[in-house]
């Protein structure tokens, strides 16, 4: 029964326009992720070059000059040329910063340093001017303490931290730990977003149905949890074959340009392919668990509607629950471990996410992982019966919408 | 072997849509659930098949609920007709084959005979939502059909349909009728139902009004109808017992006439009153019947 009901939920949405053309929108925006990186890095490199920049200093009388700190410094840049301005006032410098066509007049009067020019707001120029005088700042600054140069180095030495927790094999360093909440990331970004989509999918589908009046047919023939789970598994299916692509892409993609996608996304050094099986595997247990709990309350939704258009007002309140769970699993980020993180990760509603960032983020107890495996699966079995029986009622409720209170009025009734 | 429905209530809030009602179709029948628009008949296929649950009451196939018969045991056309717009009418009708139990070989061949059947042949391929209403009628009616349900439960099946394609159901349901399935349909048009049923239940506010076999029912009216018409003195009626005028119409005057009237007595006093041209006994029809019975009731 279920496999024919599947196989029609699955068949008349692949075809659909909608469909296809999300599923090759989601393949471009991963291939514009593989070739943002070189992008970005060739639009710095052409439209953001400066070009020379050649600037007139004109300095303030002081005891000890700054020009040769900045000439020292510029001679460093390929594009960077400095004229010192001896002996003119500021009036005869501008003008012949402007007869000779020069970027600009740099007024150096310590603490004060001012950049005259035509364009002040070109961002480039200005920082990289700015750059400058900080360099040949530090290198007066140290020559007058008597520091060398290797012992500026050691002033802006940092410290890494590493990370051995109790009982673990490897220690993780920063990198490590950045590396993993890109990860966790990621993926907790993708349940979000199939979440949505799909739940939403599904919501529809059983308003259409309601509102084609197909409905009554359908539920004088089988029963209701199983046209329900049929719609369910069909959507699910259809999410995961999109999902599928987009990952082939992606991981195609990340091979062939050889910068990962979230390396190039977040600037982290992750790639597709180093994503550790073992996420792969609790990613996949509490998508399914997360979405066959969110779809069948989205089911139960779409049955209570009498038209399509009515979907998105009923989804909003589930649609928040979901965004709560995200942001939980975000705050969850900063202290995987914290009293929080472990009650949410308890409660259905947050936990597909926050259980797994949690888990790939840190080593939470087994304890905590079975109770939440276990509370979420018990949570997708009543959500499916009690949404079962919403669906079963819904079939014949037409017209005004009812409240909640009403819709448990009328399942006490049905028993 | 039969169904029987066994003093069956449900309330929707505070109307009773179907009241105590006891009824009992016998397997190989053609049954017509007869009745005014509201007065219940929808509610009750709706309990039949088990869609909604009985107050009180129940409905049993065979001795069991009809849900739990198995796959396929029925064919099912609701009153409010649907179809999934977007499909193809050929795998629309497969997948709702499929769904009663058929396998894909058998699915595709009876989609294609029963299309032919119908006289859609050509339409196959075509979606639900570019075929015209009384076309798509026609699809959800092969759909209750298609797998060969020993019992057929349709919600007024001639609602919509054109003269032609009236005369075409009439002609399928008859041809399953003598294949000895059990067909149970409603309706609120009763010359429709009088012309091919042999068993009825008429309802009216929930409640059963009639129940049994037609023709035994309208002898058992203890009334008969008399159409006459008459040149000379119309009103020679008046003074017959046991007479008492429902229509005058151009062409004749229709009386109903008791059972302990004597039809001859009335011929007589009306060859007395002047030259009789017609003189015609019949049994009362269904609608004359209903308007009776509800009329008492009320």
């Amino acid at each position: 029964m279920i496999p024919i009901l599947v196989k029609r939920d699955f068949m008349s949405r692949v075809k659909s326009t909608a469909y296809i053309i999300t599923t090759v929108l989601g393949v471009l925006v991963f291939i514009g992720l593989t070739f943002a990186p070189p992008l970005i890095q060739y639009l710095e490199n052409t439209l953001f070059t400066t070009g020379n920049l050649e600037l007139l200093v004109l300095e303030q009388q002081a005891e000890q000059s700054f020009f040769p700190y900045l000439e020292k410094v510029s001679a460093e840049e390929e594009d960077l040329y400095l004229q010192a301005a001896s002996g003119k006032d500021e009036r005869e410098a501008l003008r012949y910063v402007l007869d000779k066509g020069l970027t600009g007049l740099l007024l150096v009067d310590p603490p004060l340093y001012t950049l005259v020019t035509d364009d002040g707001s070109n961002m480039v120029i200005n920082s990289k001017i700015e750059n400058l005088l900080n360099r040949a700042l530090t290198r007066a600054n140290a020559e007058k303490l008597g520091l060398s140069p290797n012992d500026v180095n050691n002033l802006f030495q940092r410290a890494d931290l590493r990370v051995r927790e109790l009982g673990a094999e490897t220690e993780r360093g920063h990198e490590d730990q950045n590396q993993s909440m890109v990860l966790a990331y990621f993926l907790l970004f993708m349940i979000y977003m199939a979440l949505i989509l799909y739940g939403n999918m599904v919501a529809s589908g059983v308003a259409e149905e309601k509102s084609s009046r197909i409905m009554e047919v359908m539920i004088a023939t089988v029963k209701p949890l199983e046209l329900m789970l049929g719609k369910i598994i069909g959507v699910g299916a259809l999410g995961l074959l999109q999902f599928s692509i987009w990952m082939g892409v992606a991981a195609l993609m990340s091979a062939l340009g050889k910068t990962g996608i979230l390396g190039g996304m977040l600037g982290g050094s992750v790639s597709l392919g180093s994503i550790p099986l073992q996420s792969v595997l609790w990613f996949g247990l509490f998508f399914l668990l997360g979405f066959f709990f969110y779809a069948s309350i989205f089911a139960a939704a779409g049955a209570v509607v009498s038209r399509v258009e009515e979907v998105s007002q009923v989804v909003t309140i589930i649609m928040m629950f979901i965004i709560a769970g995200f942001f939980a699993a975000y705050i969850s980020f900063l202290n995987p471990n914290s009293a929080f993180a472990v009650a949410s990760s308890l409660i259905p509603f947050t936990a597909p996410m926050v259980m797994f960032a949690r888990i790939v983020l840190s080593n939470p107890p087994a304890t905590q992982i079975i109770a939440s495996v276990l509370i979420l699966t018990a949570s997708v079995l009543a959500g499916a019966w009690i949404s079962s029986k919403i669906y079963h009622l819904g079939v014949l409720l037409y017209g005004k919408r009812p409240s909640l209170l009403q819709i448990a009025r009328l399942l006490r009734e049905q028993n | 072997m039969s169904l029987v429905a066994s003093e069956v209530t449900k309330r929707f809030r505070n109307v009773t849509a179907v009241d105590n009602l006891s009824f009992t179709v016998a397997e190989g029948s053609l049954f017509g659930f007869l009745g005014p628009n509201g007065a219940g008949k929808t509610t009750m296929m709706r309990l039949i098949l088990g869609i909604i649950r009985a107050d009180q009451g129940n409905v049993t196939w065979k001795g069991r609920p009809l849900r739990q018969g198995g796959r396929g045991l029925f064919g099912y056309l609701p009153e409010e007709r649907g179809l999934y717009p977007k499909m193809r009418v050929d795998e629309h009708l497969q997948f709702l084959g499929r769904l009663n139990g058929l396998d894909r070989i058998k699915a595709v061949q009876e989609t294609e005979r029963w299309l032919e059947r119908f006289d859609l042949g050509e339409l196959g391929a075509k979606k639900i939502e570019e075929l015209s209403k009384g076309n798509q009628q026609k699809v959800q009616t092969i759909g209750t059909m298609l797998h060969d349900p020993e019992l057929l439960i349709l919600d007024e099946p001639f609602a919509g349909l054109d003269p032609v394609n009236t005369a075409l159901l009439k002609g399928v349901l008859l041809e399953y009728h003598r294949e000895g399935k059990t067909i149970i349909f409603s309706s609120h048009r009763m010359e429709q139902v009088e012309k091919i049923c042999e068993d009825i239940a008429l309802i009216n506010k929930g409640r059963l009004i009639l129940n049994g076999n037609l023709s035994l029912i309208k002898r058992s009216m203890g009334r008969q109808i008399l159409r006459l018409s008459l040149e000379g003195n119309q009103d020679f009626w008046a003074k017959i017992p046991g007479l008492s005028l429902l229509a005058t119409g151009p062409e004749y005057m229709e009386f109903r006439l008791d059972n302990d009237t004597d039809p001859n007595r009335v011929l007589k006093e009306a060859i007395a009153a002047g030259r009789v041209t017609r003189f015609e006994l019949a049994e009362p029809s269904l609608d004359q019947i209903f308007v009776e019975k509800v009329g008492a009731e009320a």
